[in-house]
């Protein structure tokens, strides 16, 4: 699995990845590279330049700076030598390649009609690396279930971006869809579970078929938008929850609404660190004003501990966090 | 009778080497037919299946004949190779190593140096246009390859004949 993306990178770049000692390989979480300016390595919140030396740096002249010649075989290599079939993907801004890892992509648009059409110039790229933590909801699980009915509380996880939803959520579709709810009382065979991943995140889908373990009862609508998907799951997949990662927009929030009212359960992320803060966007303050979840989960990651907080419909604390043993990802 | 052996072998020689330029010039146009052909179909993979270019090119090359069928092959597999050659460098490499077995002449070679650059690495569009390209010049080549069929086929094989005759004359 290690060795699946770092294959991925040019010399010199793949060199200097594989000089690093061992114990920041397996916590990096993301590679930048940038055409002519300093290749940046990122893990747990904190950042570093590395120099061609292979030493890490916070210095801009000492640091090794990828050229063209890189960058052009980088791309050519994570399109598979045919970045036509990449198009969509392009449009989208990121490409996922096998082992769900993500490499987003910065460069010069074409618009046509005012939508960007494609991409092309691509100068930076962010490879971030996806690991998959399994146990990462063990300590959260409990307060999201509901004992007497069986099933699980409409639930919105909060943080900013880097901050471990996404894993957060795919440990949780692992395990309500395997039947275990990281509290022994509960028993029982595991939930239908409709994961909307479209950014294709959570699954890390390559043609459809997910890289991550998300659960035997789980059904990813890979690439989709998300209240489209959600209707979709709903229409057609018979989901008793639904998972969707990153809501924000009016559509969204409209859709989540109807799903609530299927009694589906639904689990979903917006970025943000607080739920006054979120209440000010127009779009979510619809959700908040009803108190449609039963639970919010508040992310934090202050100096690379992960921590959290649940709070309850009228947004009373039920628990504050001791920093999670198992840490969080690379995406959040 | 060691003379008129001599003589023989000579005559044959250079009959030989006539109808291998002769060859030569019959299959320069047929290669470039199917070089076309080959373009042609790259560019309904690309538009139409979204198939990769490593996949794409292997399958062209188990289509068409030999030297072509090499040249597509190695390019193909040195894309896959764990070198992490780019597909520009890949397809020059199989040029440099597959070429001199062709009939074909530099023009045709350059057509597909020049496709080099491009091939797999802009938009579905670009490709379509640049294949386009390709295959356009490629057709000229053909067309101009048989006009050189039609004046210098027979005469090189007639020539060959007549060299061999006269360097008999100058020698005995």
């Amino acid at each position: 699995m290690k060795m699946n993306w770092l294959e991925l990178f040019p010399e010199p770049i793949r060199s200097l990845l594989e000089q690093l000692p061992s114990s920041l390989l397996d916590r990096l979480e993301e590679i930048r590279i940038r055409e002519g300016r300093p290749l940046e390595i990122n893990a747990e919140g904190e950042h570093h330049f590395l120099t061609l030396g292979g030493k890490l740096t916070h210095r801009v002249e000492e640091s090794y700076k990828p050229g063209g010649v890189e960058t052009h075989r980088l791309l050519d290599r994570i399109s598979n030598h045919s970045l036509y079939t990449m198009e969509e993907e392009l449009r989208k801004g990121f490409i996922t390649i096998p082992g769900g890892h993500r490499i987003g992509l910065a460069g010069r648009t074409v618009l046509s009609g005012g939508k960007v059409e494609h991409l092309r110039d691509i100068s930076g790229f962010n490879v971030r690396i996806a690991r998959e933590i399994c146990g990462a909801a063990d300590a959260i699980l409990p307060h999201l279930i509901d004992k007497k009915e069986k099933r699980m509380k409409h639930t919105l996880i909060l943080s900013p971006p880097q901050h471990g939803k996404t894993t957060l959520i795919r440990d949780i579709a692992r395990q309500i869809s395997s039947g275990s709810y990281g509290d022994p009382t509960v028993k029982g065979s595991g939930m239908k579970v409709g994961i909307i991943d479209e950014r294709s995140e959570i699954a890390g889908s390559l043609r459809g078929v997910p890289s991550f373990d998300v659960g035997p009862r789980t059904d990813v609508m890979d690439g989709c938008p998300k209240a489209e998907g959600m209707m979709m799951m709903i229409r057609s997949m018979s989901p008793e929850v639904v998972i969707v990662d990153e809501v924000g927009r009016p559509e969204d929030v409209e859709a989540i609404i109807e799903a609530l009212h299927a009694g589906i359960s639904v689990i979903a992320t917006a970025h943000g660190s607080s739920v006054d803060e979120l209440s000010q966007r127009p779009a979510m303050a619809a959700l908040m004003t009803n108190q449609l979840f039963e639970r919010y989960i508040i992310l934090n990651r202050s100096a690379g501990k992960p921590t959290y907080r649940i709070l309850d419909r009228q947004q009373r604390s039920i628990q504050i966090s001791l920093p999670h043993q198992k840490g969080v990802d690379a995406y959040g | 009778m060691v003379k008129l052996l001599g003589m023989l072998i000579i005559v044959l020689a250079g009959t030989l080497a006539g109808f291998n330029k002769a060859r030569q010039f019959e299959r320069r146009p047929q290669q470039i037919r199917e070089l076309i052909l080959v373009m042609q179909r790259l560019e309904t993979e690309i538009s139409y299946g979204f198939t990769p270019l490593p996949e794409a090119l292997n399958k062209m090359g188990s289509q068409i004949r030999e030297p072509l069928k090499s040249f597509f092959i190695s390019a193909a597999n040195d894309m896959n190779s764990s070198k992490g050659l780019t597909a520009q460098e890949s397809i020059q490499q199989a040029l440099s190593a597959h070429w001199k077995r062709t009939s074909m002449k530099d023009a045709e070679r350059e057509v597909l140096h020049q496709l080099s650059f491009t091939l797999g690495t802009s938009d579905r569009q670009d490709q379509i246009k640049h294949i386009a390209l390709a295959a356009q010049q490629l057709k000229h080549e053909e067309v101009a390859a048989r006009e050189e069929l039609d004046k210098y086929g027979r005469l090189s094989k007639n020539l060959g004949l007549l060299v061999g005759i006269l360097v008999v004359i100058l020698i005995f």
